[in-house]
């Protein structure tokens, strides 16, 4: 689960304050606002990226408030993906594994899961300039997930996509978070996109997050 | 009715832009190809005759040609200076420069333009008189001076016995006599030629140019990783952090830049007076002086380099690692060392390049001791000093062979890497 309880960021003459939001585990939430609202702000500080200034950030049961990014168990998805652009497909999934020193079968198995579930089975040898769109977005996710993290947070991830991806895309993001149980957190600008994503919806408006019934 | 009128809009062609673009991106590019070329074509490549004095005197062209009184059967060297065209002798005449063999008593000069200054040059090759050998040294006399120095090199060849035949270095020498070592059981010769070896060979023989050669490589390469070690971190720093007086940082790393190099050896010189004597005495003068004053200016290329390559390199990369466990630490080497590869080669070549030309403050810092301090621009700096341009050529040709090396390995390394 993702609970923030009355956050403060302040960043110049930039502000959000007061920031509640709820999403209990294995929850979808969509978060909308207009370009420069401060969504991806937000997803920031919940990764460990930012410093806030006040309230407290706890996901799953652990308060994570003053825990570095490594230690929140986080998948995080920028808009860019930014993936490594000296690392294979496989390495890049392998990234977080071999930083847990897990045995070498153990993270080929799960390097193979984790193409299965992504259908990145053919492009595990590519380096990432080498990929679509569609296809560096489901590396990033693999990614992203390969650590298990208990959330998922998704910045903007079918704004860089074609019209005919984002079906195919939003039932992946779909079937993943229904086959993993990972709490997500997706931001979006679009809000035919919301619509289109179950779950539950959220609004940052003016600094503040309004829930959507 | 004009195009005005007709209401259809036109553009002016592109072709004046381009051509003026091109004019003056290419002078700059014809200079830079003109200047190496230029060193290439000047030296001489092939051995010169060792020749004796001056036999034209000095004067002014009369009508009937100045006149310089030859021996038969001898070879001259003959240069054309400005006023003349050539000379003139029984068998027929010689434009230009060259070596002749005289047939007769005289030869005479063919001038431009009569009441004029003479500046030919003609000078007689050396022949040998006699030879000895004691204890496998050879001493030759000569019977016009030789104009040869101590140190020199000599380019001996017989045709009928051994172990003459090479290049040697002059031991000994008076006006007409010189002396150099020759091979063991080398027995008296036949009949010997000598010559001058080229300028190349010359240089890459002594022994002074041998050791600053070496200096060079040596402390160009340790001013490189000392460079390249500081220029990392401070690089990664000024680009993902702000700070308080990071602005004051910024100008005082551009310092060495902007200062006249002369200055920044003269600050470290007088730097040195305020360190413990041990420091001091280890450093002024010795090499690692010359290290000290290379290193001064080459890092703050290679800071700025870095600078640039870590800014291009987005900060979402390390975010990512970071929230996949990565600490600060392991994100910098596993995320973002791996992409700042050719910005780290970049910054290498060109620390490298800066300290390989880097002459002043090694001048005022380190001294310009032979076989001490003597780095290869020190090298070529002696040698124009001691009028041997030739020999200040052939030294620079060695550093641009140098530095066209390192240029080419750092190229194909980068290369590699692009394509791999």
């Amino acid at each position: 689960m993702i609970r923030l309880a009355d956050i403060t960021i302040k960043q110049g003459d930039f502000e959000l304050s007061g920031i509640e939001l709820e999403l209990s585990s294995g929850e979808y939430g969509v978060l909308m606002g207009r370009s420069g609202c401060g969504k991806t702000t937000l997803l920031e500080a919940i990764c460990g990226l930012r410093k806030i200034d006040q309230g407290k950030i706890i996901l799953g049961d652990r308060d994570v408030t003053n825990l570095p990014p490594a230690e929140r168990g986080v998948g995080y998805v920028p808009q860019d993906r930014a993936l490594f652009p000296t690392q294979p497909v496989r390495e890049q999934l392998a990234f977080a594994l071999v930083l847990r020193s897990l045995g070498q079968s153990e993270i080929s198995r799960r390097v193979e899961e984790l193409a299965d579930l992504l259908g990145l089975g053919e492009l595990l040898d590519r380096l990432p300039d080498k990929l679509s769109g569609g296809e560096a977005q489901r590396v990033a996710l693999g990614r992203a997930l390969a650590h298990k993290p208990s959330v998922l947070c998704l910045d903007e991830p079918l704004s860089a996509l074609d019209e005919e991806l984002h079906d195919e895309m939003c039932q992946l993001l779909e079937h993943v978070n229904g086959q993993t149980g990972v709490t997500v957190l997706h931001i979006t600008h679009s809000p035919s996109e919301a619509k289109r994503l179950a779950g539950c919806h959220y609004h940052l408006v003016d600094g503040k997050v309004h829930h959507d019934v | 009715m004009n195009d005005k009128e007709s209401g259809v809009f036109r553009v002016a062609s592109d072709k004046p832009f381009l051509i003026g673009f091109g004019i003056l991106g290419g002078s700059y590019l014809l200079i830079i190809v003109s200047m190496v070329l230029a060193d290439l074509f000047f030296l001489n490549y092939v051995d010169q005759p060792v020749l004796g004095n001056e036999m034209v005197r000095q004067g002014r062209h009369i009508e009937s040609g100045v006149i310089v009184p030859t021996e038969k059967g001898r070879s001259y060297f003959f240069r054309a200076g400005k006023n003349e065209i050539g000379l003139r002798q029984v068998d027929g005449s010689l434009l230009g420069t060259g070596l002749f063999t005289a047939d007769s008593s005289e030869v005479v000069l063919i001038s431009s333009e009569e009441g004029k200054p003479v500046t030919a040059s003609l000078r007689p090759e050396v022949r040998l008189k006699n030879f000895a050998i004691t204890n496998n040294v050879a001493t030759l006399t000569t019977d016009e001076p030789h104009g040869l120095l101590w140190g020199e090199f000599i380019s001996v060849s017989s045709s009928d016995v051994v172990g003459w035949d090479g290049i040697r270095e002059i031991t000994e020498t008076t006006t007409d006599q010189l002396s150099f070592k020759l091979d063991e059981g080398a027995s008296l010769a036949g009949s010997l030629r000598l010559s001058k070896p080229n300028p190349l060979v010359q240089a890459l023989r002594s022994r002074d140019i041998r050791f600053s050669i070496k200096l060079s490589l040596i402390s160009c390469t340790l001013t490189t990783l000392f460079s390249l070690w500081v220029a990392v971190p401070i690089g990664y720093v000024m680009s993902r952090f702000q700070f308080r007086g990071k602005a004051v940082i910024d100008t005082l790393l551009d310092i060495p830049i902007v200062l006249p190099p002369l200055v920044v050896g003269l600050s470290l010189l007088i730097l040195f007076r305020y360190m413990p004597d041990w420091l001091s005495d280890a450093v002024v003068y010795k090499w690692p002086a010359v290290v000290l004053a290379q290193f001064m200016v080459a890092c703050a290329f290679a800071v700025r380099t870095m600078r640039v390559t870590f800014d291009q390199i987005p900060q979402r990369f390390e975010q990512v690692a970071l929230t996949l466990g990565c600490n600060r630490n392991k994100a910098f080497w596993r995320v973002i060392m791996p992409q700042a590869k050719g910005g780290l080669l970049a910054a290498g070549t060109l620390a490298w390049a800066r300290a390989l030309g880097e002459f002043g403050p090694i001048l005022v810092f380190a001294g310009a001791t032979r076989q001490k301090t003597e780095v290869l621009p020190t090298s070529a700096f002696l040698e124009l000093q001691a009028g041997r341009t030739e020999g200040m050529l052939a030294v620079s040709l060695i550093m641009i062979a140098a530095a066209v090396v390192v240029f080419i390995v750092a190229r194909t390394l980068g290369m590699k890497r692009i394509f791999a």
